[in-house]
């Protein structure tokens, strides 16, 4: 290493694990210290999407099972919560539920569609998609296309939201970081590279596709539900849209697919700008994502998260010249998982 | 089939050697007949669960996860094998036990898109090995290879064989075959031609005919000893 201060790697590898608890603390404080409510919003929404992120990371970023689908278990995950919140139940308690519903939903969506493989079930979850939405439309006790309000009889303390979605956000990357560096996650990423090789080492891609199908359900789901309790009004146009599953879809895609923090940035990336998009563009905002989503295939397939870990290899190690084999996903994986302290 | 041997599949292009061992591993459901595994029939199952039955295979196209390293390849083996070891610390001990074991130790860490073709060879079957097989179905595992790599394969399989399994070997190469199979199997055209020890192989006349064609024309330039 050619670096002009030596830092034991011990003690580099303490602070790396120490930063998300850095991180985790700093927005913790931040609405104590005079967050304006309408910047409180904003991390809310943004929390939200980290979530979703995660979520669809774990199915396409790490599995390599590329949905088109998850609108579907944020829509129900917004609906159980907001039948149940209007009925009086603990709020948390119908989080619970809004993840639970989506997460027995993957199962009778996995079942079928994860017998096509690559292209064929990504046009088989568009289809389940678009069927739940229509359902939903026409579906009398949820209001229909006219969709649902939340009658919930406490203040609104906008605070209370925040931490929730925090709280969230926060427990969904530690259960992917845990997922990742686990045996399952380890099955994961060789059934993302060979089923058929992993299969014939034990794995069953099947059963291990439908389980985290099931995980991813339950986080976007949850984040759903927390969402619709913030709205308070949700509609099938809105939460069951082919565009929010687009949109779930394109964060891991910004940020890194496959990687957890990649993940995590394009949630984040994804929610700070996301607004001043639709504000300043209202006609051509999905134009851009369009363009945008292109561009990162074209040029860097590996997202901000393979940016930033190119750029840090340059930084660190002058004059090095990249060798062609090795990947940018693969440096960038690398980086980060570092910086997970896995 | 007898236990502890090295069991040789020999036969021209097409002759249904990698049918019979993607049948036998799960891959392909054969249209007629039975397998057996200790009397058990595990005709039709699938390929993890027969893992799980002790019966692991090498692909005679590498298929190494490119982008992991030598260990986590090894190391998922040790996971989904027999052996079931969820535990990651544990199961990356034991893979390294087996990457010293096959001399790639010295790889662990690199990815295995990286290593050259010898090296991933080896890895197959090391991650086969790892999964703690009874019955391990080798399919060409020295194509390619350099004199000097063909023999220390070679050294391998027996190295194998002695710790208890037993092994089915599926290679072009004829010398490498009777160079240390205990039992020598030749196919033609999906059928069995010839059977025995290798020495009774190497004088079969319907052998010599399949290969060298029926004159035993010495032209076609390739010797079956």
């Amino acid at each position: 290493m050619s670096t002009a201060v030596y830092v034991p790697s011990r003690i580099k590898s303490r602070i790396r694990m120490l930063l998300p608890w850095l991180l985790l603390v700093v927005l913790a404080v931040l609405p104590i210290a005079g967050l304006t409510p309408n910047l409180i919003r904003l991390f809310f929404i943004t929390f939200v999407w980290v979530t979703t992120s995660l979520g669809w990371n774990l199915l396409g970023g790490f599995t390599g099972q590329v949905s088109f689908g998850f609108a579907v278990f944020y829509g129900l995950g917004a609906y159980t919560a907001a039948l149940m919140i209007d009925r009086g139940v603990n709020p948390y308690l119908s989080f619970l539920a809004a993840g639970l519903v989506p997460g027995l939903a993957s199962f009778l969506i996995g079942l079928p569609t994860f017998r096509l493989r690559g292209p064929y079930f990504a046009i088989a979850t568009i289809g389940v998609s678009e069927a739940t939405r229509v359902i939903m439309n026409n579906l009398e006790i949820t209001g229909g296309a006219s969709g649902y309000r939340i009658m919930e009889h406490v203040p609104f303390r906008q605070v209370e939201h925040y931490y929730t979605a925090l709280g969230m956000a926060a427990l969904a990357v530690a259960a992917s970081l845990l997922i990742v560096h686990s045996k399952f996650g380890m099955a994961l990423r060789a059934i993302k590279q060979d089923e058929e090789a992993a299969a014939d080492l034990g794995v069953n891609p099947y059963a291990n596709k439908l389980a985290i199908h099931a995980v991813a359900a339950i986080f976007t789901g949850v984040a759903g539900g927390v969402f619709a309790r913030y709205a308070a009004f949700i509609n099938p146009q809105g939460v069951f849209a082919f565009q929010t599953s687009v949109y779930i879809l394109l964060m891991p895609v910004i940020g890194g697919i496959g990687t957890v923090w990649g993940a995590v940035l394009g949630g984040v990336v994804f929610g700070m700008v996301e607004e001043q998009l639709v504000a300043n563009f209202p006609q051509i905002h999905l134009l851009l994502y369009g363009a945008l989503l292109i561009l990162i295939i074209l040029v860097e397939p590996d997202g901000i998260a393979g940016l930033l870990g190119k750029i840090f290899r340059r930084l660190r190690i002058p004059g090095r010249k990249d060798d062609g084999a090795d990947s940018g996903s693969r440096k960038a994986d690398e980086v980060l998982r570092r910086t997970a302290g896995g | 089939m007898p236990e502890q041997h090295i069991y040789g599949f020999i036969g021209p292009n097409g002759a249904g050697k990698t049918t019979l061992f993607s049948m036998i591993a799960g891959a392909l459901q054969p249209s007629a007949g039975r397998i057996r595994s200790h009397g058990k029939d595990v005709t039709g199952k699938r390929p993890f669960s027969l893992v799980r039955a002790g019966i692991a295979r090498t692909h005679q196209v590498v298929r190494p996860f490119r982008a992991m390293t030598v260990l986590e390849n090894v190391q998922l083996a040790v996971h989904f094998g027999r052996k079931n070891i969820t535990n990651t610390a544990a199961a990356r001990d034991h893979a390294r036990q087996v990457l010293a074991w096959v001399g790639l130790d010295r790889v662990a860490d690199t990815l295995a898109a990286n290593i050259s073709l010898g090296d991933q060879k080896r890895l197959e079957v090391a991650r086969a090995l790892a999964t703690d097989p009874e019955l391990l179905l080798c399919d060409e595992i020295c194509g390619g290879l350099t004199r000097n790599e063909t023999r220390s394969m070679l050294d391998l399989l027996q190295r194998i064989r002695q710790q208890g399994a037993t092994i089915m070997y599926v290679e072009h190469d004829v010398k490498a075959i009777m160079a240390v199979c205990d039992h020598v199997m030749v196919l033609n055209y999906g059928e069995k031609l010839a059977e025995g020890k290798p020495e009774e192989i190497q004088n079969d006349p319907a052998v010599i005919e399949a290969y060298l064609g029926k004159a035993g024309s010495k032209k076609r330039g390739r010797s079956v000893a």
